[in-house]
């Protein structure tokens, strides 16, 4: 490996990096108000809206991103709905996430015993009240380690950004490679990037999972 | 509690430097074995090859005319036209390995196909990467664009304008260092490109100027603004540096089919239907010899 090709290209690298961090965390966050949203329709069991939110879950699980990415991006255009790449891969990265992030939510909510809740109403507190201070903050803690990997998942799905144009770390580098075919040196800073990217991901959730776990076990 | 998560943390973090120190030494070891072994073993010999029964080729699936896949499922094209004599010539079977611009050094110098006749220009840069034969086809850059916004020369790219490339190409180098103010909207496929062309991604399309010409030619309301952009360039077949019993056979090769016009032929078979025949001599590269 050539030190010098390593240390010239890491500023391209550094740019795709915040361009999939960029792109990844407006995905992600998208994913986390569809998942919210769609688990509470589940678990309120919403007439009509709920079996939207059933055929939205299968459909955007069982195809893969890169098809949902070409349709967004190739085939919507075509009907006269145009969409930048950046909102293209924000989207695909939310739309695909929020499915996974219901089933995850959802399950976290059935964790929690159906008396707990009847324990809640009987003591005097209202629906709302027993869903946000009771249900939500035991759901939240089973929730966390499926989370963090929902999030992990999703950082490494935007490596199909290159087919949209987007230049993140796998186009930047896929590019570089053609461009100069200085091919270990680019794979070899493909893989630190990424690393760089979801190793705090990581290390965050696992704390995160210990202090939330205290709701359920305390300390 | 604390100092426990605090620990583990640690521990994590320092287990994983180790691990992706062993990665760079991994690579490191790896470099110095591709290097020592690329002369020996990645790439087969003009004897193996024939003993095998199958020549490896890359060609392209989607850049038609020169190779793609027809309505029957069938590879074709004016660089399918020649891999198929080329196989025919050694006595062999051609195995058509679909290649896309950017990974087509990467397909030599792996040895997963034995030739690259994927419209490859030759440039420097890749000569040092890969063996080139001797070349039959000519090319320079093009660039297409909306009739109603024909794009003439490069300055009437505004700041904000994006033009479409295909990664890997010669059209993207060139522009990359000769132009570096053009925002490029850079894509990995060829159906890729054309299909955001289409959708109007990006005001023009640059690409080598017989690929611009067709889908100008092919789509309605697209005009080649620049039909000579940059150097006079040619395609050759390419093979895995140092293959020399390969290289020596394809260049005697095409040495050979000049005297039998092949490539007119190839041309007349192949192209005709999209560039007329006003193309033919500039395009075709007969006997290795340019012009």
């Amino acid at each position: 490996m050539d030190k010098d090709i390593l240390v010239s290209y890491i500023p391209l690298y550094k740019n795709a990096l915040l361009l999939t961090l960029k792109i990844g965390w407006q995905g992600i966050g998208l994913s986390m108000i569809i998942g919210l949203a769609g688990a509470a329709v589940l678990h309120f069991k919403v007439k009509v809206i709920k079996n939207i939110v059933g055929i939205y879950v299968e459909l955007f699980r069982n195809t893969p991103l890169l098809v949902q990415l070409f349709f967004i991006y190739f085939a919507l255009p075509k009907i006269g709905v145009n969409i930048s790449a950046e909102i293209c891969g924000m989207l695909g990265i939310g739309l695909l996430g929020g499915a996974y992030m219901i089933e995850t939510f959802r399950s976290g909510l059935e964790t929690i015993p159906v008396m707990q809740s009847e324990s809640a109403l009987s003591l005097g507190l209202d629906k709302r009240q027993t869903f946000l201070y009771v249900i939500l903050p035991q759901a939240f803690s089973a929730v966390v380690p499926g989370l963090t990997a929902n999030i992990i998942f999703l950082l490494k799905e935007t490596s199909v950004f290159s087919t949209i144009s987007l230049m993140d770390l796998m186009f930047t580098a896929k590019d570089l490679i053609g461009m100069y075919a200085k091919t270990i040196e680019c794979l070899f800073l493909l893989v630190v990037f990424y690393f760089i990217m979801i190793l705090p991901v990581s290390i965050i959730g696992m704390i995160v999972e210990r202090k939330t776990r205290y709701a359920e076990f305390g300390d | 509690m604390k100092k426990t998560i605090l620990s583990k943390v640690k521990k994590l973090t320092s287990l994983l430097l180790i691990g992706l120190m062993l990665t760079s030494v991994f690579t490191g070891c790896t470099t110095t074995k591709a290097d020592s072994s690329n002369k020996k073993t990645v790439y087969r010999t003009l004897k193996e090859i024939k003993k095998s029964g199958k020549i490896n080729i890359g060609v392209f699936s989607d850049k038609s005319p020169f190779g793609y896949v027809d309505k029957n499922g069938k590879y074709a094209g004016y660089d399918v036209y020649f891999a198929n004599r080329i196989a025919k010539d050694l006595g062999v079977d051609a195995n058509f390995v679909s290649v896309e611009a950017a990974n087509r050094i990467e397909y030599l110098q792996t040895g997963k196909v034995d030739i690259i006749l994927a419209n490859f220009t030759v440039t420097k840069e890749r000569a040092e990467e890969v063996d080139f034969a001797l070349p039959y086809m000519n090319v320079a850059l093009g660039v297409v664009s909306p009739s109603n916004k024909v794009i003439k020369k490069l300055d009437q790219i505004g700041a904000k304008d994006e033009v479409i490339v295909i990664s890997g190409t010669t059209a993207e180098t060139y522009l990359t260092k000769n132009y570096p103010k053009i925002k490029l909207q850079k894509y990995d496929a060829y159906a890729e490109a054309k299909t955001a062309f289409e959708n109007k991604n990006g005001v023009a399309w640059a690409n080598d100027n017989t690929e611009v010409i067709a889908f100008a030619k092919e789509n309605k309301g697209y005009t080649v603004g620049i039909s000579s952009l940059g150097d006079n360039d040619t395609i050759a077949p390419a093979v895995t540096k140092g293959n020399k019993t390969l290289l020596k056979w394809l260049n005697d090769e095409t040495k050979a089919l000049g005297k039998e016009s092949f490539f007119h032929k190839n041309y007349e078979k192949t192209l005709v239907d999209t560039y007329g025949a006003d193309y033919e001599e500039i395009l075709v590269v007969e006997g290795g010899k340019v012009k």
